[in-house]
């Protein structure tokens, strides 16, 4: 285990970005509430849980969709980056397995990214709501700051990176088989064979098979984790001239049961570990780019 | 004392890149203790033979080092096995200070104290990454990181490439004075043979796939001789059956595998033949 420690280790030395990037956004987002123009102190305010909500929600998302990008990049990245410093060569030369060095960038771009995420954005948001009341104090007071809104927020973060992980671990274990294969231009080949099956499908079979796998992988996330989003689990808030929709409650909206129940989560396992199995194969055979 | 099986034995080992041969059904076996020096001109399959030996790359035929199967059990071969690639393969991103904690962390041989008395020595300071390192003080690092592991087997594999001479003759001279010792065996590649041939107790020559000579330097001394004749004397020295010869200075040099060397003497003035004359030699033999 302590192998696997080292070897993530490594992985933040080298990519610094894992906790620059969060903590460039985290430093904005605090100093747009520290010199920014407080517009809230003017709103009336019918509802100032549904704003609390909007605002926790709003910074959440902020860092989410980065996060999603960054690891994305990080996956298809990581391997080839080794190969093409031919550094490969000097991580070889220690006692660690190839199976333990790809595990341990899964893990990372997996569980450790989101993670720091997560932590960035809880530290940015507590600072945020903190600074808001106190520039605002007269008229918001401790308002905006909503405990069980908040801890609702964790749970779902964390709800979230673990069944995100699990979802997406097809796309992961494909981005580091072309990480662990491709000798250049690894963007283009993560694009190239998914989008070549769908064409090459619909011209000569008429068919759009592969596309419909893609697609339900790739937007089928949602739908599978959460609940349905009938009208119970929402609330909408009317403030002013706009509308907030925030969730009436996190826990209405957790579905884990259905999520580890459903065939599609299964069948995503399997193939993932596949690909991860290939893109141990291929860090085995291959240290040139 | 039982006899010792040798630390790296090759049997029959081949590998084909598509339709280029690399390894011809090669073998060859290293003693503990050696230093053993892989030659061959660009391309002659000595790296490649340096990879299976690590575990880099699979093979044919049968390879065992330090009674372990090179490929499939390459983290645990790592433990007593270490190697240089070449200067070049220190990602640009590490620290001194992180590549020391790393290798501490994940090499249960390896002494952090000795690492940091061989850098000590040097210039170089924890917080540099390697980026802003010359190639000199990195192939410093990475033979510091290297000479602080209690391996059994050192491989490097043109470890000298593109340094100067001042770093080349430091990188050897800290290889034999503070590393060597008896338990130890090190098998170094390089295609300059002048450099490494005073250090070497072992030499293979091989070209284009095929070992052509696969000798100790003790060995080679009885084994081999040349003779420099005169141009009357030609004639008769090549009825000596010579493997080699070129001219030189206005004489013919003619090279012997287990001469008669009284006859040679009274042909010309005998010479023995450097490691780097042989080289020449067998593998001009080979092209011809």
């Amino acid at each position: 285990m302590n192998d696997y420690a080292w070897l993530v280790r490594r992985e933040f030395w080298e990519n610094r970005a894992i906790w620059i990037v969060p903590a460039a956004i985290g430093v904005a987002l605090t100093l747009a509430a520290l010199f920014g123009n407080v517009q809230i102190a003017a709103l009336s305010l019918p509802d100032s849980r549904a704003l609390s909500g909007a605002v926790l929600f709003g910074f959440g998302v902020t860092f989410f969709v980065v996060m999603n990008i960054y690891a994305t990049w990080y996956l298809l990245d990581c391997l080839y980056a080794d190969r093409k410093d031919r550094s490969v060569l000097f991580w070889k030369s220690l006692p660690l397995s190839d199976t333990a060095t790809v595990l341990a960038k899964l893990f990372t771009g997996l569980i450790a990214i989101p993670l720091v995420y997560f932590i960035a954005a809880d530290i940015a948001t507590l600072l945020m709501a903190f600074i808001v009341s106190v520039r605002a104090h007269s008229i918001l007071g401790g308002r905006l700051w909503q405990p069980d809104l908040w801890l609702q927020l964790q749970v779902l973060w964390l709800y979230l990176i673990v069944t995100m992980a699990i979802w997406y671990l097809p796309f992961a274990g494909y981005l580091l088989v072309v990480s662990a294969w491709a000798r250049r231009a690894v963007t283009l080949w993560s694009i190239v064979p998914p989008l070549a099956a769908y064409l090459l499908e619909r011209w000569f079979f008429g068919t759009h098979w592969v596309g419909t796998v893609l697609q339900d992988r790739a937007f089928g996330y949602l739908p599978h984790a959460l609940r349905d989003n009938s009208n119970s689990a929402w609330v909408t808030t009317v403030v002013g001239d706009d509308s907030i929709t925030t969730p009436a409650s996190i826990w209405r909206l957790l579905d884990p049961l259905g999520f580890l129940s459903s065939p599609a989560t299964w069948i995503g396992i399997m193939v993932g570990i596949a690909l991860i199995v290939a893109a141990i194969q291929l860090r085995l055979r291959r240290t040139e780019i | 004392m039982s006899p010792m099986p040798p630390l790296i034995e090759a049997h029959d080992l081949s590998k084909n890149y598509g339709k280029h041969v690399a390894l011809d059904h090669v073998n060859f076996a290293v003693e503990t203790g050696r230093i053993v020096g892989l030659i061959g001109p660009n391309g002659a399959g000595k790296t490649t033979a340096l990879r299976a030996i690590l575990g880099l790359t699979p093979y044919e035929g049968r390879l065992r080092v330090l009674d372990r199967e090179p490929f499939s059990d390459r983290a645990a071969l790592m433990r007593d096995a270490c190697f240089i690639a070449d200067v070049a393969v220190l990602p640009a991103w590490l620290r001194v200070d992180q590549a020391i904690d790393f290798v501490a962390g994940v090499h249960p041989r390896f002494r952090r104290d000795r690492a940091q008395a061989f850098l000590s020595k040097t210039q170089i300071t924890g917080k540099r990454r390697m980026r802003e390192l010359s190639k000199g003080m990195k192939t410093q690092v990475h033979l510091a990181l290297t000479m602080a592991i209690d391996a059994k087997l050192l491989v490097l594999d043109e470890p000298t490439l593109g340094l100067d001479i001042l770093a080349r003759r430091s990188f050897f001279d800290a290889l034999v004075n503070d590393y060597m010792d008896e338990t130890r065996t090190i098998l170094i590649t390089t295609h300059q043979v002048e450099e490494v041939e005073n250090l070497l107790t072992d030499v293979i020559f091989i070209d284009r796939g095929r070992i052509v000579l696969d000798s100790s330097l003790e060995d080679i001394a009885t084994r081999y001789a040349a003779v420099a004749v005169a141009d009357d004397k030609v004639a008769a020295a090549r009825a000596e059956r010579p493997f080699f010869e070129r001219r030189t200075l206005g004489k013919t040099v003619l090279y012997f595998e287990r001469p008669d060397v009284q006859q040679l003497a009274n042909l010309g003035e005998l010479l023995t033949p450097s490691v780097s004359d042989l080289f020449v030699a067998k593998l001009s033999e080979g092209a011809a």
